[in-house]
């Protein structure tokens, strides 16, 4: 099985606090992902120290080898002592992911996980370990098919609309409930993290009382997009390229108005520009027979380069941005990025167009260029595969 | 039937691509031209120095901005109806 792992995280903050005290450390390696998400005692800096000594302590020392016992006690003694509460404390969630679908997990005093799998809530079994400050550490080892999505919440999240909305606040069997109800309708992991974040932003009215973080592992069929954007410096390459282009099998993208007539003239379809999408701020889309979206180049692309960049901030203080519904170029060139795309294969050309030598005009290639770079800084972060080939 | 083809591309976005249209469609709409000229967009006329490049069935490129619309459309295209 050669699933993707797709991690995704967001976060609030508890009302009026500048720092989270909830912190989240996923690292990727050849054999898999690992994630921390660390729960620091009380809110602020204080937390934020605590969690995000924790989390980077146990994903270093664990991806370097090191045992849960020596990650552990690494860990109690590393931790400064809170002198208001003389505790060094954080509570923390530990998920070892392969690319086989094996999973290791460690939990200290955070809510249980939640694994859904078509549909259902479906319960693991867990045994204990060492204790730390009396509490038990918990293990378990078990495997994730393809579709099951693994989140894990600090308590902010079950805590969420306490002595507001709702007199015990969320409760985990409501949140679990709640996400048995949404994995299943989100295609991607950030868009699980994103709902169930807006949910409690809801619950708490804008006024978290306590940082809250969501953690989301979601197993995808990997999803291959090749993107096209630039024609390339040698024109003798174009027919050569359009065949490599049509060769990859996922879906494809077209950014630029020189590329699409390259590809069409190629192809030997015709370009149709969508009329009825014509507004001032995007440029229209087109479509060419065998091509998924059809695009103008730079303009587009840094539209939707700054669409992804909102949706990929994991700290949202109002409105989070995520299911774009716009059909402008723009959006739908993000929503397929963020969404339908695990693996980006983007072949960019270095022509220089003669529009750019003219000094009225605010683009150039290297504009293009860093656009794209940014595209795949990104694209990146959101745990994505990126291949960039310069033609 | 009359095809006037409009750039959309890159720097003739920026140059306001956009205006020039409406500012077509509204012409051919007032006069009643529909069913002799159509108006359409295209990707890349290939003369991005020219923007907005504006191509009349086959004839060359010409040059057109938001405030010349009514001038290059009697003059390039009433003309030939």
């Amino acid at each position: 099985m050669s699933c993707f792992i797709d991690v995704a995280f967001d976060s609030i903050n508890k009302y009026g606090e500048e720092l989270c005290g909830d912190n989240v450390e996923i690292i990727r390696t050849e054999d898999g992902v690992i994630v921390v998400l660390a729960d620091g005692l009380g809110s602020g800096v204080k937390a934020n120290i605590l969690a995000t000594l924790t989390s980077k302590i146990a994903a270093t020392m664990l991806m370097e080898g090191a045992s849960i016992d020596e990650t552990v006690d690494t860990i109690v003694h590393t931790l400064p002592v809170c002198s208001v509460r003389k505790l060094a404390y954080s509570t923390f969630t530990i998920i070892k992911v392969d690319n086989n679908g094996n999973v290791y997990t460690v939990e200290y005093d955070n809510p249980p996980f939640i694994l859904v799998r078509e549909n259902k809530y479906y319960d693991v079994k867990k045994r204990n370990s060492i204790m730390i400050n009396d509490r038990v550490i918990k293990e378990s080892n078990f495997t994730l098919k393809q579709g099951d999505t693994l989140t894990v919440v600090s308590d902010g999240a079950i805590h969420a609309g306490v002595g507001a909305v709702l007199n015990l606040g969320w409760q985990w069997e409501n949140l679990k409930d709640h996400l048995t109800r949404v994995v299943g309708k989100e295609k991607c992991s950030k868009n699980v993290t994103k709902n169930l974040i807006e949910v409690c932003q809801n619950l708490y009215m804008g006024k978290p009382g306590d940082d809250t973080t969501v953690v989301t592992i979601k197993m995808r069929e990997p999803e291959e997009i090749d993107m096209f954007t630039g024609p390339p410096k040698d024109t003798e390459k174009d027919e050569w390229f359009v065949k490599k282009f049509m060769e990859g099998k996922g879906k494809k993208i077209v950014c630029g108005g020189t590329a699409a007539n390259i590809v069409a003239r190629e192809l030997k379809e015709s370009l149709e520009v969508n009329m009825d999408l014509i507004g001032p701020d995007v440029p229209p889309t087109a479509k060419i027979k065998g091509i998924d979206l059809v695009t103008e180049g730079v303009l587009t692309l840094s539209k939707a380069v700054e669409k992804i960049k909102e949706y990929a901030d994991t700290s949202i203080e109002e409105n989070p941005v995520y299911k774009l519904k716009a059909k402008d170029g723009a959006s739908r060139l993000a929503k397929m990025l963020i969404e339908d795309c695990t693996k980006l294969n983007l072949w960019v050309g270095k022509a220089v167009n003669p529009a750019h030598q003219n000094p009225d005009l605010p683009i150039d290639l290297s504009i293009k260029l860093k656009v794209v770079d940014e595209l795949i800084d990104l694209m990146k972060k959101l745990g994505k595969h990126v291949n960039l080939t310069y033609i | 039937m009359m095809t006037i083809r409009v750039c959309i591309g890159s720097a003739c976005h920026l140059k306001g691509a956009y205006n020039v249209i409406q500012g077509l469609q509204k012409i051919v709409e007032e006069r009643k031209l529909d069913n002799q000229v159509t108006i359409k967009a295209d990707f890349c006329l290939g003369e991005c120095t020219k923007a907005v490049s504006v191509k009349v069935d086959d004839d060359p490129i010409v040059s057109v901005d938001e405030k010349n619309v009514k001038t290059f459309f009697e003059e390039y295209v009433l003309g030939r109806l």
